[in-house]
């Protein structure tokens, strides 16, 4: 069902599980900042982040030997999905329960 | 009515009342969190320090127990202070839940004297009843735990029955489904069985589903109730925001449990259960970055109360660093197998409970206090201002700093004693003599002291702030037409 981390990859997996949450938590940051705050530039480095996010998903899954089986191989798809829509439904939560009169939301609505 | 800035009950209604009473001794326990955390950090690195006198093990007994019971103090004391407020009516059986409280009080006092005074023993029937229960973090004898079923059936009476009599706002209605969790999971933890699998499986349903689910939806109500009362953020947001948190952290939490059950000799296929749920729970702690940033562009971050919103917004991150972050690092069970119980899991657990817990409590005591002297100023430019700030600071510095110095010796432990060591005897001494874990203590020791020093400075502030001040609290409520 596993297979245990390599002495070598300790760190890694450590290193790159952190740095999974934390760029998810900086493109959700990036994408909500950049539709609240009206600046589409901003988009672009949300997925830049994204990116960042991926690619430490797939580092993990490289090192916690989650690409040996199936199953392991199917949650790192999860969490890659996860993560990139996660942000995307909350704004629209956001955007449904925060409906009347906000001036930031009728841009981003009218986008 | 007595001057703006002087303590006076008769500026409370009589469930705040009760709750003052509960926030006192909260604060006081967590008091002696801190104190015999000290002890068993200097018990690291001296381990003759008050040998035979005060062992580890009570020390850090008492360290864990005083923790869990200070934040239920905090939480029934939180509940208390808005329950007239939500339901808009007296507490039914207020007289009963003062009642509650002496006893609930008296009882931990009597379960912290027998810890002291009976340290060792055989363990038998006997001691399972009056002395200790064995039960790691609910350590306390049956006759304390049967206590605590009562003390917490009152609770639930008070808060049922008095949204029962008043209006039942949402953040009503989830408190109270969520308090007949909280109260039915105690349960679970009551019951012997002889076969330690069977023990640790159960005993996880208090442990995990308490923290990870109850308290969790708990925190959700006091934290909607405190953004209504501190920024006048609408009523039917936070209200249907709670709902969709109470989904998402039921959604990936309760299963979430099976991470605690990869090496208790529970089936394999909890691997797979848990695994699966720890990969996914982060992911609406990172969602609600982007709600969080939606409310602060909306509100500007004006309040009526600086330091209890200062301290939501700490939940707030606390919660991602301690829960997500922290958290996720370890969980899946490849790396498990070698961290589990380790520093590495006490480096999580201070930040995870100091952030998502002990800071709330905190904000809804500030919010207490405010009241308490007459609805005070506690905006911008307050008097004695210095002592809350230099309190958070130190107590976010010391924490962070623990939290760094256990990740260490923690890091160390899963390589000498689990990785190479194969968690022998042997291994386990080797990794505890190695200078990163002897290095690591000795850091945690000095943010231990800085974090002791933040709460001997929140402590001061939690009694003198709002003292000197004349001026009323800023008004942030939104009408009540908009409350609606």
């Amino acid at each position: 069902m596993i297979e245990p981390v390599e002495l070598a990859n300790f760190f890694t997996v450590f290193f790159s599980a952190a740095s999974v949450i934390l760029f998810g938590a900086g493109y959700a940051l990036l994408f909500a900042w950049s539709r609240v705050s009206g600046r589409p530039r901003l988009m672009p480095l949300a997925y830049a982040t994204y990116l960042g996010l991926a690619v430490s998903v797939l580092v993990l899954g490289n090192a916690a030997n989650l690409f040996n089986n199936g199953y392991w191989t199917f949650i790192v798809g999860l969490m890659l999905v996860g993560y990139l829509v996660a942000p995307h439904a909350v704004w629209h939560l956001c955007v449904g329960t925060h409906a009347e009169g906000d001036e930031a939301i009728k841009v981003s609505q009218q986008r | 009515m007595a001057a703006l800035g002087t303590l006076d009950s008769a500026n409370l209604n009589g469930g705040q009342k009760l709750a003052v009473k509960f926030f006192t001794v909260a604060i006081a326990l967590f008091g002696a969190q801190v104190l015999f955390g000290m002890l068993a950090g200097i018990q690291y690195l001296n381990p003759d320090f008050l040998f035979g006198v005060l062992d580890f093990s009570v020390n850090r007994m008492l360290h864990i127990n005083a923790m869990v019971v200070w934040l239920l103090f905090g939480f029934i004391g939180a509940v208390y202070w808005l329950l007239e407020d939500e339901s808009g009516t007296p507490v039914a059986g207020l007289g009963l839940g003062n009642l509650m409280f002496w006893v609930f009080t008296l009882a931990v006092v009597v379960v912290v004297l027998v810890y002291l005074l009976v340290q060792v023993g055989p363990g038998e029937l006997k001691s399972i009843w009056l002395i200790n229960e064995g039960r790691e973090y609910i350590e306390a004898p049956r006759w304390a735990d049967i206590g605590i079923v009562v003390c917490v059936l009152i609770f639930f009476y008070n808060v049922a029955a008095t949204f029962m009599k008043g209006r039942f706002t949402g953040i009503g209605g989830v408190l109270v489904l969520d308090l007949v969790a909280l109260a039915g999971l105690y349960l679970a933890g009551m019951w012997y069985t002889p076969n330690i699998s069977m023990d640790q499986h159960w005993w996880w349903w208090v442990i995990h589903l308490w923290v990870e689910a109850t308290w969790e939806v708990l925190v959700g109500c006091l934290l909607a109730y405190g953004l209504v009362k501190t920024m006048g953020v609408r009523r039917r947001i936070v209200e249907t925001w709670l709902y969709i948190e109470v989904a998402l952290l039921f959604g990936s939490g309760i299963l979430g449990l099976g991470h605690h059950y990869f090496w208790i000799g529970t089936p394999e296929y909890w691997l797979a259960i848990g695994g699966f749920f720890s990969a996914l729970e982060p992911i609406p702690l990172v969602a609600m970055v982007v709600h969080a940033v939606f409310d602060a562009g909306h509100h500007k971050l004006k309040s009526s109360n600086n330091p209890a919103l200062a301290w939501m917004i700490a939940q707030a991150f606390g919660n991602f660093f301690g829960a997500g972050v922290w958290g996720f690092m370890h969980t899946l069970p490849q790396i498990n197998l070698y961290t589990h119980g380790t520093q590495w899991t006490a480096s999580h657990g201070h930040l995870a409970f100091f952030g998502a817990y002990a800071t709330i409590v905190i904000a809804f005591v500030y919010l207490a206090v405010q009241k308490w002297r007459g609805n005070v100023w506690m905006s911008g430019d307050m008097a004695g201002g210095w002592k809350w700030k230099w309190a958070i600071f130190l107590l976010h510095a010391g924490m962070i700093g623990m939290t760094m110095a256990l990740l260490v010796t923690g890091y160390e432990q899963s390589q000498v004693e689990r990785a190479i060591g194969g968690s022998s005897w042997i291994a386990y001494f080797e990794a505890q003599a190695h200078v990163w874990f002897v290095q690591g203590m000795n850091w945690r020791m000095v943010s231990g002291w800085m974090f002791a020093t933040g709460f001997v400075l929140l402590a001061w502030d939690l009694m003198t702030i709002g003292k000197r001040e004349t001026r009323p609290a800023r008004s942030v409520e939104v009408p009540a037409a908009a409350m609606a």
